[in-house]
């Protein structure tokens, strides 16, 4: 099964642009900071939200289509969608909630409920079917919005930031409850996600969603180790420079000269591990190595690496042991010599 | 809190607040005072009471139930869709609430009334509502269902539809979305709202006389007998037990509808 979407929809200040393709055999997440348009994305999937221009199809199924004037209405597409708060109906019990989905495609009271039972027993809420949504913690109502979905046997399972509403507790259990029913579930899966964490565990390919559009995708290792965005460096903790590569050395777009050593040549991308930059109060001499002058712009004690960041021509965040930042007398404003070696700068074309 | 030196009373306002309180109270107080205690029961079941208390019941239930029925969709449409004149129809729908009822049953007179195109029309076949029991459901309708509108338009805007969005994509077509899920949440503010309509049809006397008249067993509900057992046939302690049996089912709505009405005073 393959879902393939061409989406081009306005709403408020954001203006959504991105190409999808996601095919069942791989769990999808799309990854990006708030206010980047996904649960927008999840919402056009699903038809709660138009499109202004695109085709949104699963298998020849086509969900919306604007040349043809076609769209299929929400509850015509058989896409589940488990909501960010869950959106456990308040008035019905946990098993009223799990038979819902059955019951509204005209399946009979008792074969439903025995379904929903089921479903129940299997994310381990058996003794909550007679409960309301409001007894149940935030893990509890997440397994009850998937069971109610995964109940209906869905062609695809939307996923809209599934541990959001989940307490730092409960995340580690849910995540592996998560992660056994993705495994199992035969159709199609998009997870929507800040957390690269997340994405990590819960994914296998990732799409990075920056301001409507997609800005990389990939499998999560090549996205992490490679980015191509400022937002995903940051979210790998990773310092990221752009420029052009001649020989022996890399033009940054803000003019600066950095030292590499790398075959690639024109316009690149280049990434420095915060602990491979080495700090000093005095210029220290040697080469093949770049020697930056940077002042303090804020330290971050993380437990026993603290992250510098250096403020210059382009940012760069420094991690180094709290014994070195007292030696170094690290402080806001204070001025140091940030020190990279040539090969410990990866870089990869544009 | 009673240290809190600006939640001390400000004596120049105790007086006329006091005032306010025995302007109410005083006109009950003389109410219970000249009710005959002694032939209370007796009167209380005279068949005259009675009657005039089944026709009540009858006719605010009958109001009641049209309220509901047409009022209900309208509430939902004022509150969820977009149409055109949304304004001016929420303005025509309170308009009963400030409209004096006297003015009401005169309207109903000339819409309904025998002559009127409409009033010819069912009068074709049989239906004749001035002067009789249905009329006076219609008056207590028209004066009691924009309390209903407005209360339950109200609760369904405190909700968006978001739990509409996600019955849809589990696969509810549009009316099990309504009937499953917008309707029971909006249970309670419904619920409020048809007691505040039917507290108001109980009550209405201005148009229920004008477009109903007063016949006994007919049109002649607890209000309306009890004006003209005042009025017209001088039967003061007639009057005065029917006015406390109205006073007594005003303050058990009061007390039903204490923790949502009051409570968010409190």
């Amino acid at each position: 099964m393959t879902l393939v979407a061409r989406v081009r929809t306005r709403l408020g200040s954001l203006g959504l642009e991105c190409d999808l393709s996601v095919e069942s055999n791989v769990t999808v997440a799309v990854l990006g900071p708030n206010g980047a348009g996904k649960t927008t994305l999840l919402r056009v999937v699903a038809g709660l939200v138009p499109l202004d221009e695109g085709r949104i199809e699963i298998d020849g199924t086509v969900f919306e289509d604007t040349p043809t004037r076609t769209w299929l209405t929400p509850e015509a597409r058989r896409v589940g969608f488990v909501f960010q708060d869950h959106g456990l109906f308040p008035h019905l019990t946990v098993l009223d909630n799990v038979a819902f989905g059955l019951r509204a495609r005209g399946v009979d009271r008792t074969t439903a409920n025995a379904r929903a039972k089921e479903w129940l027993e299997r994310v381990d809420l058996a003794g909550y079917a007679a409960s309301r949504p409001a007894a149940l913690s935030g893990g509890q109502s997440q397994r009850a919005a998937l069971a109610r979905v995964l109940v209906t046997d869905p062609r695809a399972l939307l996923l809209d930031e599934p541990l959001a509403a989940v307490d730092a507790s409960g995340r580690l259990e849910l995540r592996r409850t998560l992660r056994d029913h993705l495994s199992t579930f035969t159709g199609l899966r998009l997870i929507v996600t800040h957390d690269p964490l997340e994405a990590a565990s819960l994914a296998d390919r990732v799409v990075v969603l920056e301001d409507g559009r997609v800005t990389q995708e990939g499998l999560f290792g090549e996205v992490s180790s490679r980015p191509r965005s400022a937002w995903i460096a940051r979210m790998a903790g990773l310092n990221l420079l752009r420029g052009s590569v001649s020989d022996g050395g890399m033009l940054l777009e803000d003019g600066s000269w950095v030292t590499v050593a790398t075959d690639v040549r024109g316009p690149a991308l280049a990434t420095i591990q915060p602990r491979a930059v080495a700090l000093y109060r005095k210029a220290p001499d040697g080469s093949p190595r770049n020697v930056l002058r940077r002042s303090v712009a804020g330290v971050d004690p993380e437990g026993d690496r603290w992250r510098i960041r250096l403020d210059g021509p382009f940012p760069l965040v420094a991690e180094v042991t709290p014994a070195a930042a007292a030696e170094l007398r690290l402080a806001e404003g204070g001025e140091v010599f940030a020190v990279v070696k040539a090969t410990e700068i990866d870089v990869y074309s544009l | 809190m009673t240290r809190d030196v600006t939640r001390r009373p400000l004596i120049g306002l105790m007086v006329p607040a006091a005032v306010a309180v025995l302007f109410i109270a005083l006109p009950l107080i003389g109410l219970l005072v000249h009710v005959d205690w002694g032939n209370l029961p007796s009167q209380l079941v005279s068949g005259n009471v009675l009657t005039a208390l089944r026709l009540s019941l009858e006719c605010s239930i009958i109001a009641v139930a049209v309220s509901l029925v047409i009022g209900v969709p309208l509430a939902y449409l004022l509150a969820r869709a977009s149409i055109p004149g949304r304004r001016v129809i929420r303005g025509l729908v309170t308009l009963p609430l400030v409209l004096p009822p006297v003015v009401g049953g005169i309207a109903l007179q000339t819409a309904l009334g025998r002559t009127t195109p409409i009033g010819t029309v069912l009068d074709h076949f049989g239906i004749v509502l001035p002067f009789s029991t249905a009329g006076a459901a219609i008056a207590e309708a028209f004066v009691g269902f924009p309390f209903l509108v407005i209360t339950v338009e109200a609760g369904l805007r405190q909700r968006d539809d978001h739990f509409e969005e996600v019955a849809a994509t589990l696969g509810a077509r549009p009316w099990r979305r309504f009937w499953r899920v917008t309707l029971p949440l909006a249970a309670p503010s419904i619920a409020a709202g048809a007691a505040l309509c039917w507290a108001r049809a109980l009550g209405e006397f201005g148009a229920t006389i004008t477009f109903a008249g007063s016949f006994p067993g007919t049109t002649e509900t607890l209000p309306v007998a009890a004006y003209t057992s005042f009025e017209g046939s001088g039967q003061i302690g007639m009057a005065i037990t029917l006015s406390l049996l109205l006073l007594a089912i005003s303050v058990l709505v009061l007390v039903v509808l204490r923790d949502r009405w009051l409570g968010a005073l409190r």
